[in-house]
């Protein structure tokens, strides 16, 4: 949302980091706190086209352009009413005349374009389709469908292993108790010393727990980047090499432009490149940017790959 | 896709941060360790909404780039709701290097760390890509003493005249001054002052410029360089947040950098340059004396690591190594709200 200003009370996102801005119906942008004081009654006018709006239309913007925001608006008011799925169709022609319809549809809408027909068109459809409408909304699309699936699939697959994890538990438990009803068993029947038999339990009971224990979290002694807390007391420092490689010398990386070779950069300026190019403001100077910079890159990008061909690429 | 599922064995969890789990996994084709980056789409709406942007930038940019330098982008694929990225897994970073006081840094260690950094720099800006988010966290570093530079969440090309670049981009201690003060139309100066940044905090072992805040951070920075005038830095009042700091007087970086040489400072001061035209380019960096000059820049193998690391690559050399998430997007949320 870059350094969108509110058109109203031209605060931007520096002045103040928590600034929303808002969009309503119409697509012109608002900030929170300018939405906050003009449609205090609740309903106003847009300060920019004066249409008439309701303050809950207004949504976070969720796009940089406006009309997009507006667009998507318009789409989703359609498409209430425009909901058959390309179940309803007999051919998959009709289903795509069908989408055609609704895209002039929003088209038309987005960029005003014969709004009184269209919003008459819409109408009819309305009331033409009004049983099917009504049907179809309580039902998912065949995509909705997959995704819901898919989502419940692997809702299912953690549960399942949510009951792993608690079947091992009760087994354990089990097993616990089952040594103890042995235990006892064998104090009551053998012969053998008491002592004995109890001990050979517990040494064993002792094996089998050291067997399963899992080793105790150690103690956090670094940081998550694995860095130590403290400095240590015995700072040791690492050796230090000593020996040398070879010197470092500079290689130009060198792209093959499989295609033409675009002008050189002392050569945009003086070769006539830049003469219907527009030279940059002192502001866009400032903040780093030559006009050189984009119409190399147009040049580059306008050559590159131009010999290419499939076989070229091995 | 189910084979591609059962290519990567996950080995253990690395990490988890705003929108991505990272797995170390081996690739059971090549034997390879990897770090599996997990981009959740957890509920209906979020998968309905389709995924995420930084994700989008990551896949989009650095599947048409290959370098030494730069982190690879393996493999995506999809399983269920989720999309996963493969790269090339990292031991560390560049951070836990500066903050680990059992290292030293020699001139010839710090070489070769910023040449690496500059070579990958170069080949990006070469393809009309900015990072817009170089700072130590994201210069990754394998046992092997290779750096790569890593999330590309904030990648975007540059050099379209009339697109308006938000300003509100890279690690505010790594910010340059141009983007401090809003300008919207820049280039490939912001990174090559991230760049400078680091340079000096490998120097310093502590940040440059620690700002607190926006103005804090261009305080800081006038603090060293004295305040920019229009001869300097013309038509930098045309920007759009400036405004009068009262004066400093500038300190020679001798000063602050006693135990550099002349060509290290040489470097350091055509980087850190405020005038964002005037600061020198990649290629014109990589050309300077301080690359050429002793001592050599060290081999890979013989850079400074970490001790944990270096023990582990030694016992059980070369396959399993230790970890290091691959810029798990741990506290940079606040950065990423902006984009």
């Amino acid at each position: 949302m870059d350094d969108f200003a509110c058109p109203r009370c031209r605060t931007t996102k520096f002045q103040n980091p928590s600034l929303k801005m808002m969009v309503n119906v119409c697509g012109h942008g608002l900030c929170e706190s300018c939405v906050d004081l003009l449609f205090l009654k609740g309903s106003g006018n847009c300060p920019d086209c004066k249409i008439p709006l309701r303050r809950n239309n207004f949504r976070v913007q969720l796009f940089e352009d406006a009309t997009v925001e507006k667009e998507v608006d318009i789409r989703k008011r359609v498409l209430r009413d425009y909901n058959k799925k390309e179940e309803d169709f007999a051919t998959l022609a009709e289903y795509n005349n069908y989408l055609e319809e609704v895209e002039t549809i929003v088209y038309n809408l987005t960029n005003n374009i014969d709004v009184v027909n269209t919003n008459k068109k819409i109408e009819q459809y309305k009331k033409e389709n009004r049983e099917q409408i009504q049907k179809n909304k309580g039902r998912l699309g065949r995509d909705e469908y997959e995704l819901e699936e898919l989502l419940e699939l692997e809702k299912h697959i953690n549960e399942a292993r949510k009951q792993e994890i608690l079947l091992e538990e009760t087994e354990a438990k089990k097993k616990r108790i089952q040594r103890k009803e042995a235990l006892i068993d064998e104090l009551m029947f053998s012969n053998t010393d008491a002592k004995n038999i109890v001990n050979t339990f517990a040494q064993q009971a002792k094996e089998e727990q050291e067997e399963e224990a899992k080793k105790p979290p150690s103690k956090v002694t670094k940081f998550s980047t694995g860095i130590e807390f403290g400095r240590k007391t015995h700072t040791t420092f690492l050796p230090v090499p000593t020996d040398d490689g070879p010197l470092y010398e500079y290689v130009p990386i060198i792209v093959d432009p499989d295609g033409p070779q675009p002008p050189l950069d002392k050569d945009i300026t003086t070769k006539g490149f830049m003469s219907h190019v527009r030279a940059e403001t002192e502001q866009e100077r400032a903040g780093g940017f030559k006009t050189t910079i984009a119409c190399m890159r147009a040049l580059q990008e306008a050559m590159m790959g131009l010999y290419h061909t499939k076989r070229s690429q091995y | 896709m189910g084979s591609k599922l059962k290519r990567y064995e996950k080995i253990e969890f690395l990490g988890e941060g705003q929108f991505a789990t990272v797995y170390k996994a081996k690739d059971v084709e090549t034997d390879n360790i990897v770090a599996v980056k997990k981009i959740k789409l957890g509920s209906r709406e979020e998968a309905q909404d389709g995924i995420n942007r930084t994700a989008l930038r990551e896949i989009k940019l650095l599947q048409e780039l290959h370098h030494e330098n730069l982190i690879g982008l393996l493999d995506v694929f999809g399983h269920m709701s989720n999309v996963s990225l493969v790269f090339d897994f990292m031991d560390t970073d560049l951070e836990v290097v500066i903050k680990d006081n059992t290292i030293i840094l020699t001139t010839a260690n710090i070489k070769s760390y910023v040449l690496q950094t500059l070579k990958g720099l170069e080949y990006l800006h070469l393809n009309w890509i900015l990072h817009r988010d170089l700072k130590p966290n994201n210069l990754l570093v394998n046992a092997k003493g290779v750096l790569k530079i890593g999330d590309f969440g904030l990648a975007k090309m540059f050099g379209s005249p009339n697109r308006v670049n938000t300003h509100q981009v890279v690690t505010r201690w790594y910010r340059a001054p141009e983007l401090l003060f809003g300008a919207k139309q820049y280039g490939t100066c912001i990174d090559i002052w991230a760049v400078g940044c680091i340079l000096a905090e490998l120097l310093l072992r502590a940040p440059m410029f620690p700002g607190e805040s926006d103005l804090d951070q261009l305080t800081k920075i006038f603090g060293v360089f004295g305040n920019p005038t229009e001869e300097i830095w013309p038509g930098i009042k045309t920007l759009c947040d400036y405004i009068e700091f009262k004066t400093f007087p500038s300190i020679p970086l001798k000063s602050i950098f006693t135990a550099a040489g002349d060509d290290l400072l040489q470097l350091i001061e055509s980087m850190l340059v405020l005038n964002p035209i005037a600061r020198k380019s990649c290629t014109e960096c990589l050309k300077m004396p301080f690359f050429s000059n002793k001592p050599a820049p060290t081999v890979g193998s013989k850079l400074p690591l970490p001790q944990s690391i270096r023990k582990i690559a030694e016992i059980e050399r070369p396959s399993l190594k230790r970890k290091l998430l691959e810029g798990a997007e741990g506290g940079t949320l606040s950065k990423r709200l902006f984009v």
